[in-house]
């Protein structure tokens, strides 16, 4: 009989446990006696055909900034976007923006990740666990997962009733951080609720150096302190879990905001007149931006027999402004009478729905359908423009399936189609239209550059698919190897967009006629864990025959402070690199961990590598660990990147030196756990390659102490 | 098992080691990524120019292989407060847009009198941006901090 099955499941064999909450379903557990010993990490790890990372305590507290993205980036392989302190957005393999996914409560979270300068909004005092799955997702996750995703959990329930709560105190010295968050929660029967305020205000950064170049430019950096970079932010989340027999439901909200001062040098020229010391490290003035993320989403799950039913719901606004002076950018006009300096707005509104329900067949072998749907309307203002209105609808339905052919090999695989559609609105720009009419440009010209966006509605409809499977062929080594298809629809800024970036200084032009982004992707897993040593090798190629990129066309653009035309354009594209992690237990108490990462990404009709790419680094780190401390010193190596795209600086490399040290401390019936840590010791002047300021010649923030002190409490209800 | 780990490692090493040269052989046929080089030495950083007059522009060009086109654009930078704005005012802000070509060659030096500021401009601080490109569209540009007014003399070079 077994004959007969194999070749059709492998034609359908599929990919990855579905979603993160569903690992605990009870049927998942008959794994083999390998290296699991039973945590939720390594089932993850078992289950997932890709190459995943579950990172959770004490990962999370001894890597703490206040800033998730930027905690995250010391996996191998994710990397941190940064603009400045305050926003940042995560990258994973050299692929970021709307290539990845983040994914909260089994719903994709959706603020602006196609900007340049938008970070990721979620309070990374809540978070309890985080998996980020390497590579190609969009099986799982639609459209933009294409390059992976990163999952966030907070911690599940306690078994026994309770009351709980937590305090976190943490404060920085770079740009005199002072943050908190206070959590309570109460564990009743089949009820379990948390509620937390989290609150960050910080000023502006330092950085080791006195004074910029920038357009050949000397600009001073009074007090070496970055002027206008301060920030605040405020996050609230009220968590109510139910769970009762077969059922287990869910209902979340969240509200993050953030407000970030932004150097006034990177808008426009910057003039050393404006860059002088205010007497005030904390005020944040023009230029700034604030963004406000709302989230509410629902999850049930319910079984009945074999079969388990999940439902996740969620609604999202996210709204974005900018604020800059609006003579800054059309000195000789009229500014507008209600709010003349807010520059940029995007409202953004998003409906997701998904349904799944997954069949366990017998003891070895499950398959899920699933049904996601999503609706998303942008709306905007302001004076100035970055991206239209638009109005998206995507949808996918999904099959999945896993089956254990033995103890030691297991292969999933699974097929989705999706549809989109997607209606861009045209919006003419009444100050530039001014601009150059006052320039006496005639009507062709006007034609040409006074449309910021043009309409356009298009569908798209694609298939992705993934196969793979884990093999454990002795107690201590793992093998993964995954092939997997997967597609990302084009933005609406690379479909219809039509002048200047203000982040960019790039007249960028929009091709209504672009097709969706297809690639083939396969990544390899080696893990090897035996005796205090673990070695992990993941390497990765993937090829993409219409990847979409800025293509400089030579043609000028009238537009002042703008060179030549960049066009949507789509090209050949590969990328290949590897992450490698190797870590020693010695002498009882110590630990040696090097791990290093490589990516390297070459466009074929250029011959030259995509831009931001991140360079290949290395961190070498040693830990002592007795019961109650650790402490760690850390060597990071960063690679300088001279593998960049066209019209895109190279970045020296640099070498950082980072120490830590952490202790539980009993203290009135509880442990409270202290952090204490210290990056850029040497106060090193260095660049990121990935970091918004790059292109002004910023260097990266100097030596920094902090401290991170938690007091978890709890109380038995009888 | 011992044997078995090797086979791994093994095959692990070879599946990599094949990927990644076969990614090198293409690093030879890189193509040109040096930016064009742009020397101005007139306008000067800070000058004031003459309303009214032509604007002596002298600059050198060069590049690895072959440049393309060079493009000047000024444009005022006027704060705003100081400056009455449009409406109120006789004098219009001065801004220009124009390109020259420069294909096919390696380097060059311009020297020229076509760009005029005329009678009506509005004096005040302006950008001066020249920016150059190559054959292959490697882009580069340099910004002056330049100052229009009636009450300098224009300028008269040696030569």
């Amino acid at each position: 009989m077994r004959s007969g099955i194999i070749p059709v499941m492998l034609m359908f064999v599929f990919a990855s446990s579905l979603w993160a909450q569903t690992a605990d379903t009870v049927m998942t557990g008959t794994l083999d006696e390998v290296v699991v010993s039973g945590s939720y990490k390594k089932m993850e790890v078992l289950n997932t055909v890709q190459q995943v990372e579950v990172v959770e305590e004490p990962f999370l507290r001894e890597h703490f900034t206040g800033n998730l993205t930027q905690t995250l980036g010391h996996i191998p392989g994710v990397h941190s976007m940064d603009i400045g302190a305050g926003f940042s957005k995560p990258m994973i393999r050299g692929m970021g923006f709307n290539r990845i996914s983040v994914v909260q409560n089994g719903i994709k979270q959706e603020g602006q990740q196609w900007g340049a300068d938008h970070g990721l909004e979620i309070d990374a005092f809540s978070v309890g666990r985080v998996t980020v799955r390497k590579g190609p997702s969009s099986l799982l996750y639609g459209s933009d997962a294409m390059g992976g995703t990163i999952e966030i959990e907070r911690l599940p329930a306690p078994i026994d009733d309770q009351w709980l709560g937590e305090v976190n105190l943490l404060g920085k010295s770079v740009n005199n951080t002072l943050g908190a968050s206070l959590m309570l929660g109460l564990k009743r029967k089949a009820w379990f609720t948390t509620l937390r305020y989290s609150e960050q205000h910080f000023g502006d950064y330092h950085i080791p150096t006195d004074t910029v170049v920038y357009l050949t430019q000397r600009l001073p950096i009074e007090k070496q302190s970055l002027k206008n970079t301060a920030g605040f932010e405020r996050d609230a989340n009220w968590d109510l879990d139910y769970r009762k027999g077969r059922y287990y439901g869910n209902l979340s909200v969240s509200d993050a905001y953030q407000k970030v001062g932004f150097f006034a040098g990177a808008h426009g020229i910057p003039d050393a007149e404006i860059l002088h010391d205010d007497g005030d490290s904390r005020n944040i003035d023009l230029p700034y931006s604030w963004v406000n993320h709302l989230k509410v989403t629902s999850h049930h799950q319910y079984g009945f027999g074999r079969l388990f039913g999940y439902l996740d719901l969620g609604f999202q606004n996210n709204h974005r402004e900018e604020w800059s002076y609006f003579h800054t950018h059309y000195g000789t006009q009229i500014p507008p009478e209600k709010d003349p300096n807010k520059e940029l707005q995007f409202s953004l509104n998003t409906y997701s729905a998904s349904l799944k329900v997954k069949r366990f067949c017998s003891n070895n072998w499950e398959y899920t359908v699933g049904l996601d749907l999503q609706y998303q309307k942008n709306t905007i203002d302001g004076y100035s423009f970055l991206l239209p209105e638009y109005d998206r609808f995507t949808s996918g339905v999904l099959w999945l399936s896993k089956w254990k052919a033995s103890d030691k090999l297991s292969l999933s695989g699974g097929l989705r189609y999706d549809y989109g559609h997607l209606d861009i609105s045209a919006f003419k720009d009444v100050y530039l239209e001014q601009y150059l009419t006052d320039q006496h440009y005639g009507a062709d010209v006007l034609e040409d550059y006074e449309w910021r966006s043009y309409a356009v509605e298009r569908d798209f409809g694609d298939v992705s698919g993934s196969i793979g499977c884990v093999w454990n062929p002795t107690k201590s080594q793992l093998v993964k190897v995954n092939v997997g298809r997967s597609f990302r629809l084009p933005g609406a800024n690379e479909l219809a967009s039509n002048g200047m970036h203000h982040g960019t200084f790039r007249h960028e032009q929009g091709d209504a006629s672009l097709s969706t982004e297809k690639g083939w992707q396969m990544d390899l897993s080696y893990t090897y864990v035996h005796k205090g040593i673990c070695f992990i090798f993941s390497p990765f190629g993937s090829w993409f025959n219409n990847y979409i990129y800025l293509k400089p066309t030579g043609e000028w653009s009238i537009l002042p402070h703008t060179g030549q035309i960049y066009r949507y354009s789509q090209a050949e594209v590969t990328f290949i690199g590897a992450e490698a992690e190797f870590s020693v237990d010695f002498l009882r108490y110590l630990n040696y961990k090097i791990a290093g990462e490589y990516v390297h990404s070459r466009n074929r009709e250029e011959q030259l590598p995509l831009p931001f790419s991140p360079p290949a680094s290395m961190r070498n780190t040693l830990t002592w660990k007795a019961k109650k401390f650790k402490v760690f010193a850390q060597w990071q190596a960063v690679m300088a990147q001279d593998e960049v795209s066209r019209n895109e600086e190279t970045t020296p490399g640099h070498n950082l030196w980072n120490m830590g040290a952490s202790a539980n401390v009993p203290l009135f019936k509880t442990k409270v756990e202290l952090t204490l840590s210290a990056q850029n010791l040497l106060n090193e002047k260095y660049y990121n390659h990935l970091s918004f300021y790059r292109k002004m010649e910023i260097p990266e923030p100097g030596r920094n102490f902090q401290l991170l002190i938690k007091v978890p409490f709890k109380s038995s209800i009888k | 098992m011992k044997t078995n780990i090797k086979f791994s490692i093994l095959c692990l090493m070879a599946v990599s080691f094949s990927m990644f040269t076969s990614c090198g052989d293409d690093d030879d046929e890189k193509s040109d990524t040096t930016k064009p080089v742009i020397a101005l030495d007139e306008p000067a950083e800070g000058d004031s120019l003459k309303i009214g007059a032509p604007i002596h522009f002298e600059m050198d060009l060069s590049d690895n292989e072959k440049l393309k086109s060079y493009k000047v654009d000024i444009h005022n930078n006027f704060d705003g407060h100081n400056h009455a704005l449009k409406a109120a005012t006789s004098t219009e802000a001065f801004t220009y847009n124009h390109s020259w070509d420069v294909s096919g060659l390696k380097n060059t030096h311009i020297h020229h009198h076509e760009i005029v500021i005329p009678e009506n401009a509005t004096p005040g601080k302006y950008h001066l941006m020249v920016y150059c490109t190559d054959e292959a569209g490697n882009e580069t540009f340099i910004a002056r901090n330049i100052v229009l007014s009636n009450d300098v003399e224009a300028d008269h070079h040696e030569d």
